[in-house]
Protein backbone atom coordinates (compact mmCIF):
# COMPACT_ATOMS: atom_id res chain seq x y z
CA UNK A 1 0.00 0.00 0.00
CA UNK A 2 3.10 2.61 1.07
CA UNK A 3 4.59 1.36 -2.42
CA UNK A 4 1.49 2.21 -4.40
CA UNK A 5 1.24 5.67 -3.06
CA UNK A 6 5.19 6.23 -3.39
CA UNK A 7 4.53 4.92 -7.22
CA UNK A 8 1.63 7.38 -7.45
CA UNK A 9 3.40 10.11 -5.88
CA UNK A 10 6.17 9.38 -8.20
CA UNK A 11 4.36 9.15 -11.50
CA UNK A 12 2.29 12.73 -10.15
CA UNK A 13 5.54 14.11 -10.09
CA UNK A 14 6.91 13.06 -13.19
CA UNK A 15 3.49 13.90 -15.14
CA UNK A 16 4.51 17.59 -13.52
CA UNK A 17 7.42 17.54 -14.62
CA UNK A 18 6.84 17.18 -18.31
CA UNK A 19 4.20 19.29 -18.09
CA UNK A 20 6.24 22.43 -16.76
CA UNK A 21 9.02 21.20 -19.74
CA UNK A 22 7.72 23.11 -22.66
CA UNK A 23 6.81 26.07 -20.14
CA UNK A 24 10.36 26.82 -19.25
CA UNK A 25 11.51 26.73 -23.02
CA UNK A 26 8.41 29.17 -24.10
CA UNK A 27 10.25 32.60 -22.56
CA UNK A 28 13.59 32.32 -24.21
CA UNK A 29 11.82 32.70 -27.58
CA UNK A 30 10.26 36.14 -27.47
CA UNK A 31 8.04 37.54 -30.33
CA UNK A 32 8.61 34.84 -32.42
CA UNK A 33 5.72 32.19 -33.04
CA UNK A 34 5.61 28.55 -32.92
CA UNK A 35 4.95 28.18 -36.52
CA UNK A 36 7.80 30.34 -37.45
CA UNK A 37 10.16 29.18 -35.39
CA UNK A 38 12.83 28.46 -37.60
CA UNK A 39 15.48 30.41 -37.95
CA UNK A 40 17.55 29.99 -34.97
CA UNK A 41 17.79 32.63 -32.09
CA UNK A 42 22.08 33.16 -32.98
CA UNK A 43 21.39 33.77 -36.33
CA UNK A 44 18.32 36.41 -35.33
CA UNK A 45 20.63 38.01 -33.42
CA UNK A 46 23.17 38.87 -36.18
CA UNK A 47 19.73 39.77 -38.31
CA UNK A 48 18.17 41.95 -35.80
CA UNK A 49 21.49 43.99 -35.81
CA UNK A 50 23.11 44.01 -39.43
CA UNK A 51 20.52 43.05 -41.69
CA UNK A 52 16.93 43.77 -40.37
CA UNK A 53 16.37 47.29 -40.74
CA UNK A 54 15.97 47.21 -45.07
CA UNK A 55 14.90 44.40 -44.77
CA UNK A 56 11.33 43.64 -43.32
CA UNK A 57 8.00 44.21 -44.30
CA UNK A 58 7.63 47.97 -43.24
CA UNK A 59 11.05 48.90 -44.88
CA UNK A 60 11.24 52.34 -46.72
CA UNK A 61 14.31 50.39 -48.33
CA UNK A 62 12.33 49.47 -51.56
CA UNK A 63 14.83 47.07 -53.27
CA UNK A 64 16.27 45.97 -49.69
CA UNK A 65 11.92 44.73 -48.98
CA UNK A 66 11.96 43.55 -52.32
CA UNK A 67 14.72 41.38 -52.34
CA UNK A 68 14.44 40.03 -48.99
CA UNK A 69 11.97 40.24 -45.82
CA UNK A 70 12.70 38.50 -42.78
CA UNK A 71 9.27 38.52 -41.17
CA UNK A 72 8.39 36.64 -44.72
CA UNK A 73 11.14 34.44 -44.59
CA UNK A 74 10.39 33.28 -40.93
CA UNK A 75 7.25 32.20 -41.99
CA UNK A 76 7.73 30.33 -45.51
CA UNK A 77 7.07 27.11 -46.78
CA UNK A 78 10.22 24.81 -46.96
CA UNK A 79 10.38 25.31 -50.61
CA UNK A 80 10.75 29.30 -50.18
CA UNK A 81 12.54 28.96 -47.45
CA UNK A 82 15.30 26.43 -48.84
CA UNK A 83 15.40 28.98 -52.22
CA UNK A 84 15.89 32.13 -50.30
CA UNK A 85 18.61 30.68 -47.88
CA UNK A 86 20.58 29.47 -50.75
CA UNK A 87 20.69 33.23 -52.57
CA UNK A 88 21.61 34.63 -49.06
CA UNK A 89 24.53 32.11 -49.30
CA UNK A 90 25.38 33.09 -52.83
CA UNK A 91 24.91 37.04 -51.13
CA UNK A 92 27.40 36.06 -48.06
CA UNK A 93 30.02 34.36 -50.35
CA UNK A 94 30.05 36.95 -52.53
CA UNK A 95 30.64 39.60 -49.60
CA UNK A 96 27.24 41.73 -51.28
CA UNK A 97 25.68 42.84 -47.92
CA UNK A 98 25.49 45.10 -46.90
CA UNK A 99 25.97 47.17 -49.84
CA UNK A 100 29.45 49.09 -50.17
CA UNK A 101 27.29 52.06 -50.14
CA UNK A 102 25.45 51.74 -47.07
CA UNK A 103 29.04 50.82 -45.73
CA UNK A 104 30.59 54.02 -46.78
CA UNK A 105 28.04 55.77 -44.32
CA UNK A 106 27.97 53.16 -42.35
CA UNK A 107 30.94 51.36 -42.00
CA UNK A 108 29.69 49.79 -38.72
CA UNK A 109 27.47 48.20 -39.84
CA UNK A 110 29.83 45.38 -41.86
CA UNK A 111 29.70 42.11 -40.60
CA UNK A 112 31.99 40.50 -38.71
CA UNK A 113 33.31 37.09 -39.89
CA UNK A 114 32.37 35.67 -37.08
CA UNK A 115 29.09 37.30 -37.79
CA UNK A 116 29.40 36.15 -41.81
CA UNK A 117 30.49 32.64 -40.37
CA UNK A 118 26.82 32.30 -38.20
CA UNK A 119 24.73 33.62 -41.03
CA UNK A 120 26.55 31.12 -43.65
CA UNK A 121 26.45 28.51 -41.14
CA UNK A 122 22.70 28.64 -40.96
CA UNK A 123 22.18 29.62 -44.45
CA UNK A 124 24.20 26.70 -45.80
CA UNK A 125 22.76 24.24 -43.38
CA UNK A 126 26.32 23.60 -42.76
CA UNK A 127 25.65 23.45 -39.21
CA UNK A 128 28.08 22.09 -36.44
CA UNK B 1 24.02 70.32 -98.84
CA UNK B 2 22.77 67.22 -100.94
CA UNK B 3 26.49 66.60 -101.44
CA UNK B 4 27.15 66.23 -97.47
CA UNK B 5 24.71 63.92 -96.82
CA UNK B 6 26.18 62.05 -99.38
CA UNK B 7 29.35 61.88 -97.50
CA UNK B 8 27.39 60.92 -94.57
CA UNK B 9 25.32 58.07 -96.32
CA UNK B 10 29.04 56.97 -97.71
CA UNK B 11 30.68 56.96 -94.19
CA UNK B 12 28.49 55.42 -92.96
CA UNK B 13 28.23 52.80 -95.21
CA UNK B 14 32.00 52.37 -94.82
CA UNK B 15 31.71 52.13 -90.94
CA UNK B 16 28.78 49.09 -91.00
CA UNK B 17 30.74 47.56 -93.57
CA UNK B 18 33.90 48.02 -90.97
CA UNK B 19 32.01 46.90 -87.96
CA UNK B 20 31.23 43.59 -89.77
CA UNK B 21 34.95 42.76 -89.33
CA UNK B 22 35.28 43.45 -85.77
CA UNK B 23 35.32 39.71 -84.35
CA UNK B 24 32.30 38.45 -82.44
CA UNK B 25 31.25 34.79 -81.85
CA UNK B 26 27.70 34.09 -81.13
CA UNK B 27 27.24 31.20 -78.35
CA UNK B 28 27.02 27.97 -80.21
CA UNK B 29 23.72 26.02 -80.39
CA UNK B 30 24.18 22.16 -79.08
CA UNK B 31 20.91 20.19 -80.61
CA UNK B 32 22.10 16.95 -78.36
CA UNK B 33 21.11 17.94 -74.14
CA UNK B 34 20.75 15.00 -72.24
CA UNK B 35 20.66 17.55 -68.83
CA UNK B 36 17.66 19.39 -70.25
CA UNK B 37 14.98 19.99 -68.31
CA UNK B 38 12.53 18.46 -70.17
CA UNK B 39 14.51 15.16 -69.49
CA UNK B 40 13.43 15.77 -65.64
CA UNK B 41 10.26 14.43 -64.15
CA UNK B 42 9.25 18.64 -63.88
CA UNK B 43 8.48 19.63 -67.19
CA UNK B 44 4.57 19.83 -68.16
CA UNK B 45 3.59 20.04 -71.77
CA UNK B 46 1.62 23.33 -71.55
CA UNK B 47 4.74 24.59 -69.60
CA UNK B 48 7.12 23.48 -72.21
CA UNK B 49 5.17 25.47 -75.25
CA UNK B 50 5.86 28.66 -73.58
CA UNK B 51 9.25 28.22 -72.19
CA UNK B 52 10.27 27.03 -75.29
CA UNK B 53 8.65 29.80 -77.48
CA UNK B 54 9.55 32.80 -74.76
CA UNK B 55 12.84 31.81 -73.16
CA UNK B 56 14.81 29.16 -74.84
CA UNK B 57 16.45 31.24 -77.21
CA UNK B 58 18.70 33.35 -74.44
CA UNK B 59 18.16 30.30 -71.53
CA UNK B 60 18.72 27.03 -73.40
CA UNK B 61 21.60 25.77 -75.76
CA UNK B 62 18.71 25.42 -78.37
CA UNK B 63 19.08 29.36 -79.89
CA UNK B 64 17.48 30.21 -82.88
CA UNK B 65 19.54 32.52 -84.40
CA UNK B 66 17.71 35.38 -87.32
CA UNK B 67 19.66 36.34 -89.76
CA UNK B 68 20.13 39.72 -88.15
CA UNK B 69 22.05 38.34 -85.33
CA UNK B 70 24.86 37.82 -87.25
CA UNK B 71 24.91 41.51 -88.56
CA UNK B 72 26.75 44.08 -86.44
CA UNK B 73 25.56 45.67 -83.91
CA UNK B 74 22.86 43.87 -83.28
CA UNK B 75 25.45 40.75 -82.95
CA UNK B 76 27.20 42.49 -80.26
CA UNK B 77 24.10 43.07 -78.34
CA UNK B 78 22.87 39.11 -79.21
CA UNK B 79 25.72 37.78 -78.25
CA UNK B 80 26.24 39.35 -74.78
CA UNK B 81 22.46 38.86 -73.90
CA UNK B 82 22.88 35.09 -74.82
CA UNK B 83 26.17 34.68 -72.78
CA UNK B 84 24.67 36.27 -70.09
CA UNK B 85 21.31 34.80 -69.99
CA UNK B 86 22.80 30.81 -70.28
CA UNK B 87 25.20 31.97 -67.66
CA UNK B 88 22.23 32.81 -65.10
CA UNK B 89 19.79 30.33 -65.92
CA UNK B 90 20.80 27.22 -68.69
CA UNK B 91 17.69 25.14 -68.97
CA UNK B 92 19.68 22.80 -71.28
CA UNK B 93 22.22 22.48 -68.02
CA UNK B 94 18.97 21.99 -66.05
CA UNK B 95 20.32 18.20 -64.24
CA UNK B 96 23.76 19.50 -63.51
CA UNK B 97 22.59 22.17 -60.96
CA UNK B 98 22.25 20.96 -57.55
CA UNK B 99 18.71 21.13 -55.96
CA UNK B 100 19.58 24.15 -54.12
CA UNK B 101 20.26 26.02 -57.08
CA UNK B 102 17.49 24.39 -58.81
CA UNK B 103 14.57 26.15 -56.01
CA UNK B 104 16.97 29.63 -56.00
CA UNK B 105 15.99 29.71 -59.82
CA UNK B 106 12.32 28.70 -60.11
CA UNK B 107 12.04 31.03 -57.51
CA UNK B 108 13.90 33.65 -59.40
CA UNK B 109 12.03 32.80 -62.29
CA UNK B 110 8.48 33.08 -60.29
CA UNK B 111 9.82 36.95 -59.40
CA UNK B 112 10.54 37.82 -62.82
CA UNK B 113 8.02 36.37 -64.56
CA UNK B 114 5.95 38.35 -62.20
CA UNK B 115 7.40 41.32 -62.30
CA UNK B 116 7.45 41.32 -66.09
CA UNK B 117 11.32 41.75 -66.09
CA UNK B 118 11.15 38.56 -68.26
CA UNK B 119 11.34 38.11 -71.30
CA UNK B 120 12.92 41.17 -71.78
CA UNK B 121 11.56 44.14 -73.34
CA UNK B 122 13.72 44.48 -75.99
CA UNK B 123 13.88 40.44 -76.94
CA UNK B 124 9.91 40.46 -77.35
CA UNK B 125 10.01 44.10 -79.32
CA UNK B 126 11.08 42.17 -82.02
CA UNK B 127 10.24 38.51 -80.77
CA UNK B 128 6.31 39.72 -80.62
CA UNK B 129 5.85 35.64 -80.69
CA UNK B 130 7.75 35.10 -77.01
CA UNK B 131 5.27 38.01 -75.33
CA UNK B 132 3.62 36.22 -72.28
CA UNK B 133 -0.28 36.14 -72.10
CA UNK B 134 -1.01 37.04 -68.46
CA UNK B 135 -2.89 33.82 -68.30
CA UNK B 136 0.93 32.32 -69.40
CA UNK B 137 2.72 34.17 -66.90
CA UNK B 138 0.53 32.76 -64.20
CA UNK B 139 1.05 29.36 -65.85
CA UNK B 140 4.45 29.55 -65.35
CA UNK B 141 4.33 31.02 -61.60
CA UNK B 142 2.49 28.18 -60.45
CA UNK B 143 4.70 25.91 -62.28
CA UNK B 144 7.87 27.57 -61.04
CA UNK B 145 5.91 27.33 -56.95
CA UNK B 146 4.65 23.81 -57.59
CA UNK B 147 8.07 22.77 -58.89
CA UNK B 148 9.65 24.15 -56.21
CA UNK B 149 7.38 22.09 -53.55
CA UNK B 150 7.83 18.75 -55.25
CA UNK B 151 12.12 19.51 -55.00
CA UNK B 152 12.07 20.59 -51.51
CA UNK B 153 10.53 17.16 -50.85
CA UNK B 154 13.37 15.49 -51.93
CA UNK B 155 15.88 17.49 -49.84
CA UNK B 156 16.74 16.07 -45.95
Amino acid sequence: MKKLALFSAFGFALILFLQAMPKNDSPLQPEISDEAAQIPENVMAVVQQKCYGCHNAESKNEKGKEKLDWDELNAAKKSKALATMKKITEVLEGDEMPPEKFLERKPEGKLTDEEKATLLAWSSGKKK
Amino acid sequence: MSKLWKYVGIGLLIVLIAIQLVPNELPSVKSENPADIHESPWMEEEISIVIKKACYDCHSNQTNYPWYSHVAPFSWLVAKDIREGREELNFSEWENYDPLDQLAILDDIYGEVEEEEMPLPIYTWVHWDAKLEDSERKALMEWAERTMDKIAETIE
